[in-house]
């Protein structure tokens, strides 16, 4: 079948039904994933999908429908019925798709699309996983069990088309190794995960670096004890880092903006953190899971910087959001064909400072390294932040005594500030990437 | 859906390659939403979601493909591609499958899915409405309704062939209050389950709109928490979500089987104080995580999971159940086609003790009431739990004193329910807004608890020192 075509044909439909704009977002897709144990395939499941996001505009009315179903009968139905549905929404003069000025040339983001990953054979992923099971069950004789070990790859396309006049595409692999294994002691449990995704196959970890780093961080929380609460120095790790940096940007969401529901909204311009903080969404990152020519309304992605030099910069915009807040759109339109578009991230990155991770830690006398969060525990509205955490215990600059069943707490704004050190080890988990982090002194609950 | 008949030669494709077991799973669901903001139905949508998976077991080996095109060509090629798996040699055999009859916890007179949207619309105008009447300080509200009518089809070559309709629906509403100094607190509140759409006339927009904006406003000018160990008394009814994370989980047989959860090997063994009955009921009429048979064709069950403090049960599915060698507790449950069954929870609650909710407050000379609940989430390896205080008071000689916020409740399971020293004679089911989450899978579920003292908490708050 021919999406793009298809995509074409029912904007040119709902035109006619008396849509004043329309647009569809389509997407179709294959996915292979595999888990094993004990040496043997424990699931394998195969898959293919396709769908489509219908959004309609009729007399400023938003109408919005979704289906998998692809039959041509059923489709008209449906683009009926979206106008119909829209009907039911109150009219709103900023609705509508994005303006001519903001449409234009795709940028130019390279490969997308990997041949290897789509042409892997069946049993690459199988060998894999069982690599990752021997490699995780080797390495300590206290891993006892695995929560999951698995792979996959995947391979999809998206087409767009709307009566802005946009018409575009874009095909993208991905493949990616994960391990979760358990470690006891003969008392207690832990687990870890860890796991690495791509967009190629020649920048995918192996499947002997997955499975150890796994293993090391399941083994070393053996022991762990609660502490004393009190306030210290916190360090996360890059893939803890990862996610405080996640919530800073969430709070960076035009529309939370606009609504004065994010603890960001009247810091434009100001200095939120100290000098060597620098975050950037970077829809045009190279090979980045989260790369595309395009965003879900087809305005063409770009690099929008948030925090420069610990100055904030830019808030997200969709198409409805800026219209509503006098601003123009970021490219930040995320979707998927089930949902209509809404602001979110393309490849958020916290930029890596100059100083190793070890240094960084090795300049606290008590404080806390944190490998584990639990609980989702930020609140962009009022900034509150407060996470279930494990970790390891830092004494005279050396992890020691492994650490669990303690919060972390502090506020987003205050936390921000009192980011003194940003680690030179950039890693990337999915499409957000961050270093090493430091937080001069955040509140540890426990005992 | 898709033909008895064919259901039956796809049983016989996933045999080639001689599985033990093979099953076809048929999914429609039929979803619509409405959503406003600032003051404006934003948007209306239905959508259609639709597919086939076909899941072969060969020993503990599983393979699973599945399809959203109903062709038959494709459905077998589903069909062969998960019949991978099995390397023994295959037979031609041909399957047949036969009704059973099922019990019915959630029959309505209407499927959700025809009810005509502007009547769905009514209730978040309504909602805006009233959240914004109630208070000034009231000053952004988003309010949203979603239903979801989901037809399944389960056909196994164990000759089971179930059908269900599921219907749920839910209302929410999400209030932003502000107060002095641009001080801001949410609230938030709603439910539904599977209940017909007059539900909501007597669980009015109203009602819900006026608890979430209550709350928001509530919170204004709350204390930091004190951070540290305090003993905690928890509202009845949606804290029930502390038994879904503390112990639910880390009964669920796939973690039990696989030895990752520390209530392996505990069957028997005392994991809670005395005062602690914990039920998982998939049969609760109308309620949210209830099924009159799960993904895999089981019926629902009433299941006692903890008696008196003694661990008696975990929750199957029917993969989990024949490798342990025991029988399926109607557990398997999926998202959607698009996944392969786990054994989950359905409505879990806490039974109720003999303390009134007023001698249980009146007992406590110092510590914190939690009134409402954000997410929770648990490491069931190590047992870890945590869940956010969403609405918070500090507990002053048997009352009730000022509102705290940043309250975060964390907790080892079983230590946690060790500590449970009362339980209240007020059971309260939560009004039907929990989705739970495991392995990427969203389901429905219910939870419930009365009042419940809880000693030696530890709490995560901002606040260090001071007395205790």
């Amino acid at each position: 079948m021919n999406y793009q075509q298809l995509a074409k044909k029912i904007v040119q439909r709902a035109l006619k039904r008396g849509a004043k704009q329309a647009e569809a977002f389509l997407q179709v897709g294959r996915s292979a994933d595999v888990r094993v144990r004990d040496g043997e395939i424990e699931d394998l499941t195969q898959a293919t999908s396709k769908g489509v996001g219908i959004r309609v505009f009729v007399k400023q009315r938003q109408g919005f429908v979704w289906t998998s179903d692809f039959e041509p009968g059923a489709l008209d139905a449906l683009v009926d019925r979206a106008i119909a549905i829209a009907q039911m929404s109150a009219p709103n003069p900023l609705n509508g798709l994005p303006d001519a000025r903001d449409l234009g040339r795709f940028p130019d983001v390279g490969e997308l699309f990997d041949p290897r990953v789509a042409g892997l054979p069946p049993d690459w992923k199988i060998k894999a996983a069982i690599e990752m099971e021997k490699v995780v069950r080797a390495h300590d004789a206290r891993i006892k069990t695995i929560e999951s070990v698995g792979a996959g790859e995947s391979v999809s396309e998206v087409y767009l088309a709307s009566s802005a006049g946009v018409t575009g595409s874009y095909e993208g692999t991905s493949v990616y190794l994960y391990a979760s294994p358990v470690a006891t002691d003969g008392t207690q449990l832990q687990t870890s995960y860890w796991y690495d995704a791509r967009r190629f196959f020649e920048d995918l970890a192996s499947p002997e670096e997955v499975a150890k780093k796994a293993a090391a961080r399941a083994v070393r929380l053996l022991g762990a004890k609660k502490v004393k609460s009190q306030k210290v120095p916190v360090v996360f790790d890059p893939s803890m880092a990862a996610s405080f940096v996640a919530s800073v940007a969430g709070a960076a969401n035009g529309d939370l903006v606009y609504k004065k529901s994010t603890f960001l909204a009247s810091k434009l311009g100001e200095r939120i953190a100290p000098a060597h903080v620098s975050i950037v969404d970077d829809g045009l990152r190279k090979r980045g899971l989260g790369t595309s020519p395009f965003d879900g309304e087809g305005v063409p992605t770009r690099r929008t910087p948030l925090v420069e030099n610990g100055v904030l910069k830019a808030f997200l915009y969709d198409a409805f959001t800026a219209r509503k807040a006098k601003t123009k759109t970021t490219g930040n339109a995320a979707r998927g064909y089930r949902s209509l578009p809404a602001i979110g991230v393309n490849n958020l990155v916290l930029e890596p400072g100059t100083r190793a991770p070890e240094a960084i830690i090795r300049e606290i006398p008590n404080g806390l390294y944190v490998t584990a969060m639990l609980g989702h525990g930020a609140n962009v509205v009022t900034g509150e932040y407060s996470r279930g955490a494990n970790g390891l215990w830092i004494e005279n600059g050396e992890l020691k005594q492994p650490v669990q069943e303690i919060t972390v707490a502090g506020n987003l704004t205050d936390m921000l500030q009192q980011l003194d050190a940003v680690g030179s080890d950039l890693t990337f988990h999915g499409s957000t990437g961050a270093p090493t982090i430091r937080f001069r002194e955040l509140t540890v609950s426990g005992e | 859906m898709i033909p008895v008949p064919l259901c039956e030669r796809l049983l016989s494709a996933a045999m080639a390659r001689g599985a033990d077991f093979a099953e076809v799973y048929a999914e429609r669901t039929d979803f619509t939403a409405v959503t406003l903001e600032e003051d404006k139905v934003k948007s209306a949508q239905n959508g259609v979601s639709q597919g086939v998976g076909v899941r072969v077991i060969s020993g503990a080996r599983v393979g699973y493909a599945y399809s959203d095109d109903l062709d038959e060509e494709e459905l077998l090629r589903a069909a062969t591609t998960a019949a991978f798996i099995a390397n023994a040699r295959g037979s031609e055999r041909a399957f047949n499958v036969a009704r059973a009859p099922l019990p019915s916890f959630y029959r309505l007179d209407q499927h959700l899915s025809t009810v005509d949207v502007a009547r769905k619309r009514d209730l978040v105008v309504r909602a805006n409405k009233a959240a914004r009447a109630f208070d000034k300080r009231v000053k952004q509200v988003t309010a949203s309704y979603a239903d979801s009518t989901r037809r399944i089809l389960v056909a196994n070559t164990e000759g089971r062939l179930a059908e269900d309709t599921q219907d749920l629906c839910r209302i929410s509403t999400m209030v932003v209050a502000e107060g002095k100094k641009g001080e801001r607190r949410t609230g938030s509140y709603g439910g539904g389950g599977r209940v017909a759409f007059t539900h909501f006339d007597t669980f009015t927009p109203e009602l819900v709109a006026r608890e979430a904006a209550r709350q928001a406003v509530a919170g204004l000018g709350a204390a930091d928490a004190q951070a540290g160990q305090q003993t905690v008394v928890l509202a009845p009814g949606w804290s029930g979500i502390l038994l879904h994370e503390a112990v639910g989980h880390g009964l669920e047989a796939d973690f039990i089987r696989k030895g990752t959860s520390l209530f392996a090997g505990k069957l028997g063994e005392k994991v809670a104080s005395d005062l602690v009955t914990v039920i998982d009921d998939g049969t609760f009429a109308n309620a949210r995580g209830s099924l009159n048979v799960d993904d895999e064709g089981n019926p629902a069950q009433f299941k006692v999971l903890i008696e008196r403090g003694e661990l008696k049960g975990y929750m199957y599915d029917s993969l989990n159940a024949k490798l342990m060698g025991q029988r399926s507790t109607g557990s398997g449950r999926r998202e959607s086609f698009q996944h392969l069954p786990l054994p989950r929870m359905t409505n879990t609650y806490l039974a109720p003790g003999e303390d009134t909710p007023e001698d249980i407050l009146r007992s406590v000379d110092k510590g914190v009431y939690c009134a409402n609940f954000g997410g929770g989430q648990v490491d069931i390896t190590n047992g870890n739990f945590v869940f956010a205080v969403s609405e918070a008071y500090e507990i002053k000689k048997g009352r009730l004193g000022r509102p705290l916020k940043g309250v975060t409740l964390i907790g080892v399971g079983p230590e946690a329910l060790k500590k449970v020293t009362r339980v209240g004679n007020d059971p309260r089911p939560d009004p039907g807004m929990g989705t739970c989450g495991k392995d990427g899978q969203s389901v429905p579920v219910g939870v419930g608890l009365p009042t419940v003292r809880i000693d030696d908490m530890t709490v995560g708050g901002t606040k260090v020192g001071g007395k205790r």
